[in-house]
């Protein structure tokens, strides 16, 4: 039972990172979405391109869970959406952020030859 | 807004997306492809170049459509449960708007008619005026508006949701039955004193078989009126 869940938990985190690349920036600041896809591009160095418009389902869904809260907001006459994180939506990215830490630590691990090398060719 | 985003929204409304998360999604995106295209112009394009660019960098209508639609959460109740929006929901609506008929035949009985047999016209020795008068008509209206407000709020959610006609159709026939069939009894119980007790009786034809199932068919013509007027106009004179 246990290795089902932990089978079905990998897909879904990966699913999960742009929700986690979106609960980190909107943790420091509110922004709108144009000004996070732009922040994603910039501190990843454009590694990570999310593509642009697909960023709102994103925002919406997480915003529907209750993980960010929205407002509009007025600047320089343009109407704009502002997004923000709420408790539960820290609460998602430090779980989050864990699970990929660890992730990402194993995947380091077994490029570096860790106890997986004779996997890779 | 470009062509493209009509033919986005079309597609979201057919795929169950709930109407307010796709009215907001393409304003939003309306919004950032107006940033991208002003950030395609600071690099030296002309407008026309530079709109091209920005919708390409915004993504195609599949993609944006797909990473809406996989999102459940973002569906409408319609979509995801259009038994209990088109069956239970009307019913439940309709009953709602009974009992409030009810009441105020019930209260209008008991402050207005204390002396009366039951509340209607023909057996409390003559017309009620004013304020009884008003009363009573409100609740009247109530009674029989009821089915029909259902009716066109089915349709409105039909239409909002570009749902196909079998679920709004079961719906509008459900709300008309119950409308047309639909019996008021007001009794006072014989013991000196007793108050008046006014109950509802549905879905039975009864003595009167005729008026139900003309009841039945003019209330079904009204409700269904705008879900016609909708889906012929979307037929026939959309673009």
């Amino acid at each position: 039972m246990s290795s089902m869940a932990a089978r079905e938990t990998n897909p879904n985190f990966m699913n999960g990172v742009p929700e986690l690349l979106i609960l980190r920036l909107l943790k420091q600041e509110e922004m709108y979405g144009y000004e996070i896809v732009q922040a994603i591009r910039e501190r990843t160095d454009a590694v990570i391109a999310v593509g642009e418009g697909v960023v709102y389902p994103v925002l919406h869904g997480l915003e529907r869970d209750g993980a960010l809260k929205s407002r509009r907001k007025t600047v320089n006459g343009r109407s704009r959406i502002y997004y923000s994180v709420t408790a539960a939506g820290r609460r998602r990215l430090a779980d989050l952020s864990q699970a990929w830490t660890s992730l990402a630590g194993a995947i380091q691990k077994m490029l570096t030859g860790g106890q997986y090398a004779k996997v890779i060719p | 807004m470009p062509r493209s985003f009509h033919e986005l929204r079309e597609r979201l409304l057919r795929a169950g997306v709930a109407p307010r998360h796709v009215r907001r999604y393409l304003a939003e995106l309306s919004d950032h492809l107006a940033d991208l295209t002003a950030e395609e112009e600071r690099t030296g394009r002309g407008r026309a170049d530079a709109e091209a660019a920005a919708l390409a960098r915004l993504g195609g209508v599949d993609e944006l459509a797909k990473a809406m639609t996989e999102r459940r959460q973002l569906q409408s109740w319609c979509a995801r449960a259009p038994w209990a929006m088109f069956s239970v929901a009307p019913l439940l609506f309709l009953a709602g708007a009974y009992f409030v008929a009810c009441s105020i035949l019930w209260s209008g009985w008991k402050i207005f008619l204390p002396g009366a047999d039951n509340p209607f016209g023909a057996h409390i020795g003559g017309p009620v005026y004013g304020i009884e008068n008003i009363y009573f008509q409100t609740g009247r209206m109530i009674y029989f508006g009821a089915p029909v407000l259902v009716g066109w709020g089915l349709a409105l959610m039909a239409a909002r949701q570009r749902l196909k006609a079998v679920w709004p159709a079961a719906g509008l026939v459900l709300v008309a039955w119950m409308g047309a069939t639909a019996r008021v009894h007001a009794i006072r119980p014989a013991a000196h004193g007793a108050g008046g007790q006014v109950s509802m009786s549905f879905f039975t034809l009864g003595p009167s078989a005729q008026q139900s199932m003309i009841g039945f068919l003019l209330i079904l013509s009204l409700a269904v009126l705008p879900y016609v007027i909708w889906r012929l106009r979307t037929r026939f004179f959309s673009t």
